[in-house]
């Protein structure tokens, strides 16, 4: 199965270029949201959604749109479409190309960054001619900058983020000795992966935090 | 010396003071249209910079296709990245200013350089990109040479052993097969010779390299 991603604002024509220059698309997975004070914008928003709706539907083409609860909240939003282009890799299914086109500011940037996360081609659509610009796909694939202990680090943080361990704790939770867990933990504060805080009860001790950048680069389920 | 790089549009007084407020800088770096420039909203920030004693760094940004635009940020924050005498300046970017193009460009850029970036807006967001790593530290050295000796559309495989390991096919063969692999160049036989090009992506990572 081969599926089209987009981010739609308030023109159709910003995304349906690409469904057309798209071969075999049988899914259309778009995002979209206005601000719910503006009322012009919300009106403006669901006739953008009903365009492509219904172009989808002569088209016979599954689609599935989204409604962003806030098209601003930018963390949340790359947090989303990350999530959904994982669900349908894991389902076998081809994310054939993302369109970050429309939509609001934060929501084009999160698609952007989720896009190179997870290694999606990407293409924007000319605002006049509506001429498709392919982007170069820039993966980063941090399996290949962090080391396996690296990153093992980060994954035992995630789980048990609620808890911030010290690095005596962390340590015994990754089954490495104090000083190798120090090691890695300095090259990780370099790179702006994890930080350490002081301990509220004793000020000896540190607690390693990681940083909420690095959940967005972890994922949710890898 | 830190920097605070942050993309601007004539209406973004509220992204950029949020960065201002919640990034630690010493100097403050601008980067927009002309129009952004020269607007109310600028000269309120260049007051409030002046206030305290600094100065705003204007860095304009011309309209331009996507990857114009890339490169363009990519040299700002390579120019910013050391000072005069070539000691490592700080920087750090926030994307929230300016037009989408200019937001999603910098955004590329922050990945191709390794680049500390935020996105100031109501809210505070941290961006996942891991300081220091470039698309250069996804390569080895042997691949990087490689990839910036395949100049122009097409370099035949003879003229890169040349260049790179003169009568030495084999190491540069495995690096060919390796970067063949991962898709970062083509290779053809034209004329009973191999001939090497770069792929999208490669090409990508040339001019990143080259930027960085």
């Amino acid at each position: 199965m081969v599926a089209v991603f987009g981010t739609l604002g308030y023109r159709p024509k910003s995304l349906i270029p690409t469904i057309r220059s798209t071969q075999d698309v049988d899914k259309v997975v778009f995002y979209c949201g206005a601000d719910r004070h503006d009322s012009e914008a919300v009106k403006r928003v669901a006739e953008a959604k009903k365009g492509v709706l219904e172009y989808c539907r002569a088209m016979k083409i599954a689609v599935d749109a989204v409604e962003l609860e806030d098209p601003f909240d930018f963390k949340r939003i790359a947090v989303r479409i990350r999530g959904d282009i994982k669900k349908h890799k894991r389902e076998g299914k081809e994310v054939a190309v993302f369109n970050i086109a429309g939509g609001t500011r934060p929501t084009s940037s999160a698609a952007l960054l989720a896009c190179i996360l997870e290694g999606v081609p990407t293409v924007y659509v000319h605002d006049i001619t509506y001429e498709e610009i392919r982007l170069p796909l820039l993966r980063m694939e941090y399996s290949q900058v962090l080391s396996t202990e690296e990153r093992q680090i980060l994954r035992t943080l995630l789980k048990n983020k609620s808890k911030g361990p010290t690095e005596v704790e962390l340590a015994k939770l990754v089954g490495k000795h104090k000083a190798t867990v120090n090691h890695h933990l300095k090259n990780l504060i370099a790179k702006g992966a994890v930080r350490l805080e002081k301990h509220p009860e004793d000020a000896r001790k540190k607690i390693v935090k990681l940083e909420e950048s690095t959940e967005l680069l972890l994922g949710d389920d890898d | 010396m830190k920097i605070l790089i942050s993309t601007f549009g004539k209406d973004d007084f509220d992204k950029v003071v949020q960065a201002m407020r919640r990034l630690p800088y010493e100097r403050l770096v601008l980067m927009g249209d002309a129009d952004a420039m020269e607007s109310k909203t600028h000269s309120v920030i260049r007051d409030l910079e002046e206030a305290s004693g600094h100065e705003v760094t204007d860095e304009l940004v011309p309209e331009a296709e996507f990857m114009a635009v890339v490169d363009a940020v990519s040299e700002i924050i390579g120019r910013y990245s050391r000072d005069d005498s070539g000691r490592r300046n700080d920087v750090v970017m926030n994307i929230s200013g300016g037009d989408k193009l200019l937001g999603d460009a910098a955004l590329f850029a922050a990945f191709r350089s390794g680049t500390e970036t935020y996105h100031c807006d109501e809210r505070f967001t941290k961006l996942p990109v891991l300081k220091g790593l470039t698309a250069k530290d996804r390569f080895t050295p042997s691949q990087v040479k490689f990839m910036t000796r395949v100049d122009g559309p097409s370099v035949s495989f003879d003229s890169l052993v040349d260049s790179i390991s003169p009568g030495n096919r084999q190491p540069v063969e495995r690096v060919m097969r390796e970067l063949r692999k991962s898709g970062m160049i083509e290779t053809k036989v034209d004329s009973g010779k191999i001939v090497v090009s770069l792929s999208d992506a490669g090409a990508e990572v040339a001019r990143a390299i080259k930027t960085i």
